[in-house]
């Protein structure tokens, strides 16, 4: 077992990571920019080094100070939390030189998996439905043409080289290809420096709904079962929850099956989410793979009763999976609370926490790392906790978040809890009748 | 700022003939200024980086309540040199060498003050400005962090 671990990250998860290292007994270094110095994961550590200032590229990504960090602390391993460098292939491969274990999968993996159009084709080998689509880049409007009629319109025409909605056009007939593609691969390339475009089949208004799953060194792979995600702003999560409201146990099951034939063909190592998108018919495609540990991990604890960030550790220690996959126990959501305005288009209120109260009480979890009078730098991610519920079932789940809503104080800056109210109030929302259309068609003033 | 480097930069103001002297670290500013009659007020306040005026308190801050009269700003002379990475500080260039500088060398710009190994990487850091080494923070071969502070130099 690793003699001690360094957290190379901030915020919630880096102190969810200290917390299970406590309970394993062992040793953690934080690592902090001179902004987070009062930052609850700096105290809670048994050491913290600073690495930089505010600025994520000059510490929270600087990867010389952080392995520096790691040497001068003889920490024997990173975990890298989520974002930051927790997908960058050759910060896991320097840390390999470097004698250090990266906690997550090798840089090969991270490098294939987090490639969009090899993880495709990986999953497509082993006979996971992929969204239908053009091979790699197209280069003419005939090839465009002849590839949309063959998966049918309407379709989307992506940037290869991109992400966050840029370089994107939904085309519902072939007359408006030509504009589309011309204003998608300027776009593309203005935002990215690359203009070139695939094709895909456009689902309308899917679901989102990942698969959690482990691999460790002894060719152990387990699935843990499903979470839908679909409750999004501008391809962002707001509320994630387990089981799905909407899959049936036979899809459900294919669907885990299939995310497992993916990883088994690429011997992945560590934890790992497979995500889909569901059209209205329980159509499953495969769309990327998150070669990470994600934000909305917990939800899947609570419902399949073990630690994640525990198992990542052993399997990185050269152990093997401590939690087979429990059957799947009651109903979890977790909602994010995000340091914003939902009043105002959801701008980010950075600033000073005057109070804070966290609620309570059986079956309410939170994972936060903030505190009264705690300052929320400008400088990163809006997330200041999240809020996970379990219930005996889907409705129990959504009183008791009802109620652990009423307890959630906050006074000196907006949060997203008002949203989150309103949501669990929202009919659509309770009959669990929802797909990723949901905030803009329900929630719109 | 670490409040015993402030509790030592006080008691250099206090002993020496220095009047005033600020000093700023990332978004913290400190200015300890006396007057003749050795009463002192030492301030500490952020730079104003953050966009959102719910930001009312400031970190710290120390005011002394004994009377002073405010001085001048003067140019400050007493000035840091901070470690601008993370590792191990060595000062000498190798173990049985004489280190790079000693307490009251006259240094100037560009002049090599230690060595900051990181990943096996001989870093050497120099002085950015001119003057005499006052004092030397850290121990030889001991972690140094990010800005981390390593000299304090007096300009002449």
């Amino acid at each position: 077992m690793f003699k001690k671990i360094l957290i190379a990250n901030r915020g919630e998860i880096a102190l969810r990571i200290i917390r299970t290292c406590k309970e394993l007994g062992i040793p953690t270094v934080a690592v902090y920019s001179e902004i987070d110095r009062d930052s609850l994961h700096v105290i809670f550590a048994d050491e913290a080094v600073c690495i930089g200032p505010a600025q994520s590229s000059q510490s929270y990504l600087k990867v010389a100070n952080i392995l520096s960090a790691a040497q001068i602390t003889g920490a024997d391993a990173i975990h890298p939390g989520y974002g930051f460098l927790a997908e960058n292939a050759e910060f896991s491969e320097i840390c390999s030189q470097s004698n250090i274990k990266f906690i997550g999968p090798s840089p090969d993996s991270i490098r294939k998996m987090g490639d969009k159009a090899f993880a495709k084709e990986t999953m497509k080998k082993v006979g996971v439905p992929v969204v239908p689509g053009s091979e790699g880049i197209i280069n003419t409007f005939d090839e465009a043409k002849i590839i949309a009629a063959e998966i049918g319109y309407p379709v989307i025409l992506k940037a290869t080289a991109g992400g966050g909605g840029k370089g994107m056009r939904i085309v519902s007939e072939e007359k408006q290809i030509e504009n589309a593609f011309l204003t998608a691969s300027n776009e593309a390339n203005v935002s990215f420096g690359n203009p070139s475009l695939y094709i895909e089949k456009f689902i309308q208004n899917p679901r989102h709904i990942e698969i959690q799953i482990l691999g460790d060194t002894y060719g152990n792979f387990y699935q843990y079962g499903e979470r839908d995600c679909s409750i999004q702003r501008r391809h962002q999560k707001l509320i994630e929850e387990s089981p799905s409201p909407f899959i049936t146990d036979t899809i459900r099951n294919k669907m885990g099956e299939a995310a497992l034939l993916g990883v088994k063909s690429v011997n992945y190592e560590g934890a790992g989410t497979i995500e889909f998108i569901v059209d209205r018919n329980l159509n499953y495609y495969f769309i990327e793979m998150n070669t990470r540990i994600q934000v909305e991990h917990p939800v899947t604890e609570m419902v399949r009763n073990f630690d994640l960030i525990k198992n990542q550790i052993l399997i990185a220690a050269g152990e093997k999976i401590a939690d087979l996959p429990l059957e799947p126990r009651g109903h979890a959501i977790e909602f994010r609370i995000n340091a914003e305005d939902p009043d105002h288009n959801f701008r980010p209120c950075p600033g000073k926490i005057n109070y804070i109260h966290f609620p309570g009480g059986f079956g309410v979890r939170i994972d936060s790392h903030v505190y009264t009078d705690y300052i929320i730098p400008p400088n990163y991610d809006s997330l200041i906790a999240k809020l996970i519920i379990w219930g005996t079932d889907r409705r129990h789940a959504i009183l008791r978040a009802r109620r652990a809503f009423e307890e959630f104080k906050v006074e000196g800056i907006k949060t997203t809890i008002p949203f989150h109210q309103k949501v669990l109030l929202n009919e659509k929302f309770i009959e669990g009748d929802f797909d990723t259309s949901f905030i803009d068609k329900q929630l719109n003033s | 700022m670490d409040i015993n480097l402030i509790k030592r930069l006080i008691k250099i103001v206090e002993q020496s003939e220095i009047t005033e002297f600020s000093v700023q670290e990332g978004e913290l500013k400190l200015r300890i200024s006396k007057n003749s009659n050795s009463t002192h007020k030492v301030h500490f306040q952020p730079t104003n980086d953050y966009q959102n005026q719910n930001i009312a308190s400031q970190k710290a801050q120390i005011v002394d309540e004994s009377k002073s009269t405010e001085v001048n700003t003067k140019e400050s002379k007493l000035h840091e040199i901070k470690s601008p990475i993370v590792g191990t500080f060595y000062s000498a260039p190798t173990p049985d060498a004489d280190p790079y500088i000693r307490i009251g060398d006259i240094v100037s710009t560009g002049s090599v003050l230690c060595i900051v190994e990181a990943m096996k990487l001989m870093n050497e850091i120099e002085s950015d400005l001119s003057g005499k080494i006052v004092r030397i923070f850290v121990e030889n071969a001991s972690p140094v962090e990010y800005n981390q502070p390593l000299f304090l130099i007096e300009t002449i």
